[in-house]
């Protein structure tokens, strides 16, 4: 039975504006081991179908995991029902959806290796050796890893005449060692946040040398100083701390639900407001972002979103200016714009699509400029590695972050490392205070897979990505 | 909802037909309605069934787990190869505990019929009503209604079984106009006992009180956190309470059971005859729930622990299942007055820590601030940024107020605080 057109003409024969149907197997593996205690080593599967109608300017939305003529029938009429019942309470005078048409494609993530290929024995023993490692320093209390390997197989049809068959994989290798000595308790963290790529890339990144690193490091950073009090300073951001800086303080922002005040109850809105576009100075003018979902090894490169919309390319800043937000077909139309940019996703088959970040990324600097040169010009700062603290207003302006590892420069010098370093800032006071950033030779990316947005809360995924940036006189201090 | 002839077909198939030494066999299925608004207009509506079906397998303390969302035979046969299969190729788990055993269950009722039968029409009904108020003070309304019932199911090879339905409605909505926003919500198991008009009152309340926000300068003040803020914190404080990471030494409960380590004033509990509250008949792969005191007068008096540390330590494995804080009988009116100026604060938002050992964490106000002095409301106030000591501040309670039922699962007072940490200030 083709349930795609058989749910398509239902639609259509019901009086649907427009409908789709996203029929999604979602496989997930996960292992996560804790001082050589394997706590986790599961495989979900989850596989269903998401049908949205669209009728007189609302939604109706209605899922299933039983692939029959009549459940399939049936949760049509549901999904129109309820559309129905939404369009008592109009958004505005009706919601209208962005042009678009109908396309015949499909994708697949590029990898050699599917990791789900790969036995579980191999993985664990990887798993169990860098546990291995770390915990052979004495100061090491605690070492785990957490790898999860997701596939999602989605065929997409709409009444627009789509068929889409979609097949994306994503790795996230995460492992973490922490020290205990002086009373204190100090962890260092090695992750690229996810990747959209195979077991190869795995196989490549080395993890027992890292292992060593990691181990050394949480132990340097439990034995070192915090700083006083708050002063301005300068900050040396690396690419994996700024993929979480950027995504906070300029991914979410950006998406013009927000803008629209859709998330007021729950995740809140955007201080960047569309009469901000084209002249609002986001950032200094070397800070430029680009929204690129046809990013290979991205998060969000999956060939169309979940509106049936092409992955598309654009700046969300550039040359320092706020230039275009991140959309969908719903929310496009209502700042005026003819067609959505494709951020419309969903996490699961039993999610509605919303309006996501894209992969988004800080362009590196046009003139050479190599991390060593940063360090070397700057006399008295803070170098900051990794993710920790992070916490943003519902307005996207004021923010605090910490970081994972850092490291006090002096006289261009990393001199020693320091803990407990907390910073605060705001837009558009950050992103202004930008006055270098390293050449494309040290372009990284590292992914974010666990985006909570939405009611009920869905976890999304992207990558973000940048060079070795340099932001000046922002507030810096140790905590309490 | 998936019936009992079929959960009980479904666990003697996989008594019948896996071979592993030890399982547990879990299914979960919920029926959700969900309706979300923003901006005055229904932007989000879904409908329908979740299932999830969990087995957990071991062969000589080797561990795999497998689940779906079907329960006909074939998917169940599915879930048992890839489950034992896992098993056979992973390394022995030098913390396995084998499942637990038959036990007698607390009787507890989590669900009610007024919510299981609640149209969708009703719902849109009420939030018809919201946005109409709204509308009425020219204001945006943004928030959720939502409607579940859910199982829960459990068996285990060494002869656990245990059953839960269970109930919750919950509602939650955002007013804004210009520079007020303000937000309520609120959520029950029994939709009998919710009341519309109530929780509108209660956003005109915080609405017409709020107006366009005056900067305060950051620093230390009293203030008086309400019920929303107080569960918003409480949750984070919770989420750091395990015994065994305190033992190791990461946090700052290490060597603290026992001891006065939160305030005279601050009591916690999970209790399971609370009318009004959600609570698990069985926790933990199958460890009976029961009445469990975690902070009383400030003394740290139990930690969750999960099955294997609870085992090592001589404890059983439990984990606050609800919330209950005890209360007081101080009213907003009176804490106004016990102190010479503060913040109200309706609640926070994004907290996250700063310094897991200490204990130290941050966070932002949110839903609308209010400035007093001379124990009167004096203006609405910007937002803060704080950096809190969590526990710390249980020692500056100065007073409570009644506890009373914020969500389906916890009941919680308004505090007075004295010298809350505030950071810095925001633009709004």
């Amino acid at each position: 039975m083709d349930f795609l057109s058989l749910a398509m003409d239902t639609a259509k024969s019901l009086g649907a504006d427009y409908a789709d149907i996203r029929i999604q197997k979602s496989s997930t593996e996960m292992i996560y081991l804790r001082n050589l205690s394997l706590k986790n080593t599961s495989l979900n599967e989850i596989y269903g179908y998401g049908i949205r109608v669209f009728k007189d300017g609302a939604w109706g939305f209605a899922h299933n995991n039983v692939f029959t003529e009549d459940a399939v029938n049936g949760t049509v009429k549901k999904a129109f029902a309820i559309a129905k019942e939404s369009g008592r309470i109009k958004y505005g005078k009706g919601l209208v959806l962005a042009h678009e048409r109908g396309y015949i494609d499909s994708y697949k993530t590029p990898y050699c290796l599917d990791p789900f290929d790969v036995p579980l024995s191999e993985k664990v023993e990887l798993m169990m050796e860098v546990n291995k490692t770390m915990l052979n320093f004495a100061e090491i209390k605690l070492a785990v890893f957490m790898l999860e390997c997701r596939k999602d197989e989605k065929l997409f049809a709409s009444t627009l005449g789509s068929r889409l068959d979609i097949h994306t994989v994503y790795i996230d290798s995460t492992f973490t060692a922490t020290a205990v000595a002086n009373g204190d308790s100090q962890s260092r963290t090695f992750s690229h946040g996810g990747q959209a790529r195979g077991w190869e890339w795995v196989q490549s990144l080395n993890l027992s040398d890292k292992a060593v690193q990691v181990a050394e490091e949480a132990i340097l950073k439990v034995h070192a100083d915090s700083l006083g009090a708050e002063e301005r300073k300068t900050l040396l951001l690396d690419p994996n701390h700024m993929a979480l800086t950027m995504h906070e303080s300029v991914g979410h922002p950006t998406e013009l639900d927000r803008v629209l005040g859709w998330e007021a109850d729950f995740a809140g809105i955007s201080f960047a407001t569309p009469e901000k576009l084209g002249n609002y100075q986001y950032g200094a003018q070397i800070v430029n972002f680009v929204a690129n979902n046809t990013l290979e090894g991205g998060l969000s490169t999956a060939g169309y979103d979940d509106d049936g919309v092409p992955n598309q390319k654009w700046y969300i800043i550039k040359d320092g200016i706020l230039n275009e937000y991140g959309n969908t077909r719903a929310t496009a139309p209502l700042i005026g714009l003819e067609m959505s940019r494709g951020c419309n996703r969903a996490t699961n088959y039993f999610d509605f699509p919303i309006n996501r970040i894209p992969n988004l990324y800080l362009q590196p600097g046009k003139e050479p400029l190599t991390p060593q040169e940063l360090i070397a010009d700057t006399e008295d700062g803070v170098y900051i590695e990794g993710r920790g603290s992070f916490s943003i207003d519902q307005h996207r302006v004021n923010f605090q972050f910490g970081g994972d590892m850092f490291w006090e420069i002096k006289n261009g010098k990393k001199v020693r490392p320091l803990k407990k370093v907390l910073y605060k800032s705001n837009n558009p006071e950050f992103w202004n205070s930008v006055d270098a950033i390293c050449d494309d030779r040290f372009f990284k990316t590292f992914g974010v897979t666990n985006c909570g947005k939405g009611q009920p809360g869905q976890r999304g995924r992207m990558t973000h990505g940048g060079a070795l940036a340099r932001f000046r006189n922002i507030r810096v201090g140790g905590s309490q | 909802m998936i019936t009992k002839k079929d959960r009980q077909k479904a666990a003697e198939f996989i008594r019948k037909y896996s071979n592993a030494d030890d399982f547990n066999f879990s299914i979960n299925g919920s029926e959700d309605l969900l309706t979300r608004f923003a901006q005055n207009g229904i932007t989000q509506h879904i409908s329908g069934n979740k299932l999830n079906v969990n087995l957990r397998v071991t062969f000589d303390s080797k561990n795999g787990e497998a689940s779906g969302n079907n329960l006909d035979e074939d998917s169940l046969k599915y879930l048992i190869k890839t489950a034992e299969g896992m098993a056979k190729l992973n390394q022995p788990d030098p913390e396995f505990v084998g499942s637990e055993p038959a036990h007698d269950l607390p009787e507890v009722d989590n669900y009610a019929q007024s919510t299981a039968d609640l149209p969708v029409e009703k719902i849109v009904d009420d939030i018809l009503t919201c946005v109409k108020n709204a509308e009425g003070k020219d204001a945006k309304l943004s928030g959720i209604s939502e409607k579940h019932v859910q199982d829960t199911f459990l068996v285990t090879k060494n002869g656990f079984e245990g059953f839960d339905r269970s109930t919750s409605f919950s509602h939650s909505m955002t007013l804004k106009k210009e520079g007020v926003e303000t937000k309520v919500s609120r959520s029950v198991k029994d939709h009998a006992k919710f009341s519309m008009l109530t929780m509108i009152e209660q956003l005109n309340s915080q609405f017409d009180s709020l107006n366009n926000p005056v900067q305060l300068a950051k620093g230390r003040i009293p203030v008086i956190l309400r019920p929303a803020a107080v569960l918003n914190w409480l949750f984070y404080l919770i989420w750091t309470f395990d015994r065994r990471t305190a033992d190791e030494g990461h946090t700052p409960f290490t060597d603290q059971i026992g001891k006065k380590f939160f305030g005279d004033k601050f009591t916690f509990r999970s209790r399971l005859d609370d009318p009004d509250l959600e609570a698990s008949k069985f926790l933990n792969g199958g460890v009976p729930a029961e009445n469990i005191d975690w902070i009383v007068n400030g003394i740290l008096k139990n930690m969750s622990a999960d099955r294997y540390y609870a085992k090592q330590i001589n404890l059983k494995a439990l984990r606050p299942y609800n919330i209950i804080v005890e209360g007081g009988d101080t009213t907003e009116s009176e804490m106004m007055k016990m102190v010479d100026r503060g913040v109200i604060i309706n609640n926070f938002w994004y907290i996250r820590p700063t310094d897991r050992k200490t204990g130290e964490w941050t966070g932002l106000t949110r839903d609308g601030v209010l400035y007093f002095e001379d124990g009167k409301i004096q203006k609405s106030v910007t937002n803060f940024r704080w950096n809190e000591i969590l526990h710390d501040a249980t020692k500056r309670i100065l007073a409570l107020g009644p506890s009373v039922q914020q969500e389906y699962y916890a009941k919680v007072p308004t505090l007075l605080i004295d010298d809350f940490n505030f950071v810095d200030v925001t633009t709004f």
